[in-house]
């Protein structure tokens, strides 16, 4: 079996012909299609980087009206502060060399003088200081999309090609700094110039021509990497959850059984440093909230053994749980979905072994199942993009950081939750305290995280993109409600999250969502308990729609709501008050 | 080999070129198409045009020369001049 890589997500190459664009453009579109309203601020004319952002959100976006509004000529400061008055999904800024200085441009004659340079740096400096400011209030009406400066500098510097001025490199390190302070803003990604650099050579950027006549300085094929980038940024699908990963031939080299701890290596010295590499991968990846689990054919103390070694480049408390025994790797896989509780299409499975993998993706065709490449580096390499790829996510939050151990800690009470008294007495022994927050402020990343990545227990599996969930506190009533829970065994984090509007005595509720590390702790019990006595609600009405996903949440609704559980429903306060069962957590 | 492309094919090309710049225009309206009779024919769908021009029969169009790119026909007559190689995008 060959090494699985999508490379769809890293080097897309779709089209970069405009004919190709203006094809897709063409395709029509249901009457009834929905729109997807975007901004495009530039300071040059965006003719065709236009045309290409809005096939490449097309072919992102399927079945969607794409609509792109733009800004005048020589203008981004003042195109971002007019463009983020319209209303729009979402605000794409192309950067160039002349938005902060127009004499980094070629169209404006202001004087390359070796005393001009000078001052261009200066003004430079206070252009970008400007810019961080209309980037940062336009973030917080939507979504910011940027790229920093892509095309070469124009030769102003008094020095040889070969040699990089002091003057270039402060401009670049201006550019550097003020890239690293928006990136940290919430509501602002910065498109990564490596990728760019990786599917547009900076050689085959700049249209001189083009620039001269039209003041469109991009060759074709360099607008449409950056439009499919600006694209690829805005359409990023939801992280996977976990990895399993095989030991022998994959997170070290050697077999185990054969060699003895002391004979398994991950350093140069073995030429097995891929192995070193794809270790530091997991503890990474690990430390970013991404579980990580162990299925080996091994034996158990070997394994201990191995562990015990100092060299190891992840430490063993970061991978849970651990499957070791001789059955077939498709069983350990089970065994570790049902300990992490979530599904097959959230890991990803690797194994230096193609029969292996083989095996559990026919166990798990949902599964991203990959050969390891022990003996391939470049294959290697791309693996691990890929990996980013998968795992990748704008932010790391408190919760990623104990997801790993709030799932080990639980162990206990996977033990009693099939029973009901022994989970009561479980629970009443538990100290449990959770905090509920009521908010209107959209800038909960964790709980937009949480909307858009969970499955089982979710109210109507509905996604909502970034500018959706702003506008959704746009209506005056829209409040965001979280749940925060811990018990004696260690913090959960933020586990759910629930969107809602009252009206008089009534709350309609249009998303809800809760970790499934949070199940077998009724804290679906205690949130509708607290709706109704925040609110001094008799009812409260959900936008529920059973998904192929959402069978947790079905199941509480089957108990609670019995019979009238359908699309629509509604939950009276009587009959809640009927059915809720024992609750011991403390309420802040 | 390369040799060049008939009337009829030149023609035909320029039809998708227009269909695709002007998605607006039913495809009998692009032969009578000017710039005086199509509201959207701006200085920016010139540039368009010219770069789907380009594209489509591998010449080089000198922005210079837009004053004489004024309709369908002027159009066709001038890549005829040009004599549009066959190898361009077969």
């Amino acid at each position: 079996m060959r090494l699985r890589v999508r490379l769809d997500a890293l080097r897309v190459r779709e089209f970069v012909n405009l004919i190709d664009a203006l094809e897709i453009l063409k395709q029509p579109l249901p009457e009834d299609a929905s729109h997807f309203r975007g901004a495009l601020a530039c300071g040059f004319t965006p003719i065709h980087l236009q045309a290409f952002l809005r096939a490449h959100l097309r072919k992102r976006l399927p079945g969607k009206q794409v609509d792109l509004d733009i800004g005048l000529f020589g203008d981004l400061k003042g195109n971002i502060e007019r463009l983020q008055k319209l209303p729009s999904d979402a605000l794409f800024v192309a950067m160039e060399w002349q938005d902060v200085d127009s004499r980094l441009g070629i169209r404006t004659l202001g004087g390359w003088r070796t005393t001009d340079l000078v001052d261009i740096v200066e003004s430079a400096s206070e252009a970008i200081d400007v810019l961080k400011g209309s980037l940062a209030r336009a973030s917080s009406f939507r979504p910011v999309y940027i790229s920093t400066p892509t095309l070469p500098l124009p030769p102003l510097f008094t020095v040889s090609p070969q040699q990089a001025s002091s003057f270039e490199l402060q401009l670049r390190q201006l550019i550097a700094s003020f890239a690293s302070s928006i990136a940290e803003e919430p509501g602002i990604r910065v498109l990564s110039p490596q990728l760019l650099d990786e599917l547009s050579p900076l050689r085959d950027r700049f249209d001189v021509r083009s620039e001269v006549q039209t003041g469109f300085p991009y060759k074709l094929p360099h607008a449409s990497s950056l439009a499919e980038l600006f694209a690829a940024l805005i359409q990023q699908s939801a992280p996977r959850k976990g990895l399993i990963t095989d030991l022998d031939d994959t997170l070290w080299a050697g077999i185990l059984g054969e060699v003895g701890p002391e004979g398994i290596s991950w350093g140069l010295e073995k030429h097995a440093h891929l192995h070193g590499i794809y270790q530091q991968f997991l503890e990474s990846l690990a430390s970013a909230g991404v579980l990580v689990a162990v299925a080996s054919k091994n034996e158990m103390q070997l394994v201990n053994r191995a562990f015990e070694r100092p060299d190891l480049r992840i430490s063993k408390d970061n991978l849970y749980p651990f499957e070791v025994h001789w059955s077939r790797k498709s069983e350990s896989v089970r065994r570790i979905l049902q300990v992490w509780n979530i599904s097959a299409d959230a890991v990803v499975f690797l194994d230096d072994s193609p029969m292996e993998v083989a095996e559990v993706k026919q166990a798990f065709p949902e599964m991203e199942c990959r050969v390891f490449p022990k003996d391939d580096y470049e294959a290697f390499w791309t693996l691990m993009k890929q990996l980013r790829q998968d795992f990748g996510k704008s932010t790391v939050n408190d919760e990623d950081l104990i997801r790993a151990k709030s799932i080990r800690d639980a162990e206990p009470l996977r033990s009693v939750a099939t029973s009901s008294r022994s989970l009561s007495d479980f629970l009443q022994s538990a100290s449990a305290s959770i905090r509920v927050q009521f908010t209107r402020d959209s800038r909960d990343h964790r709980a937009f995280e949480l909307v858009n990545k969970t499955n089982q227990f979710n109210l109507n599996g509905k996604r909502l993109t970034e500018a959706a969930w702003s506008a959704y506190f746009d209506h005056p009533d829209a409040f965001l409600m979280t749940v925060t829970y811990e018990d004696k065994f260690g913090p959960l984090g933020k586990i759910a999250a629930l969107l809602g509007k009252p009206d008089g005595r009534r709350v309609q509720i249009d998303f809800w969502v809760m970790s499934c590390r949070a199940f077998s702790r009724r804290v679906e019990h205690q949130t509708l308990r607290q709706i109704f006595a925040k609110f001094e609600a008799d009812e409260i009405r959900f936008d529920y729609q059973p998904t192929p996903r959402n069978g947790p949440l079905q199941e509480f609704f089957a108990d609670v709501l019995g019979a009238s559980q359908q699309p629509g429903c509604s939950l009276l306060l009587s009959n809640f008050s009927d059915k809720t069962l024992e609750l011991f957590e403390h309420v802040e | 080999m390369s040799s060049k492309l008939s009337m009829g094919e030149t023609e035909h090309r320029l039809v998708r070129c227009f269909s695709l710049v002007f998605p607006k225009l039913a495809a009998d309206e692009i032969r009578a198409a000017s710039i005086e009779t199509i509201d959207e024919w701006d200085s920016l769908a010139s540039v368009t045009l010219v770069a789907v021009l380009q594209e489509e029969f591998g010449v080089e169009i000198d922005l210079g020369d837009l004053p004489e790119l004024i309709s369908f026909d002027a159009v066709l007559r001038y890549l005829e001049v040009r004599s549009v190689p066959r190898s361009a995008q077969d």
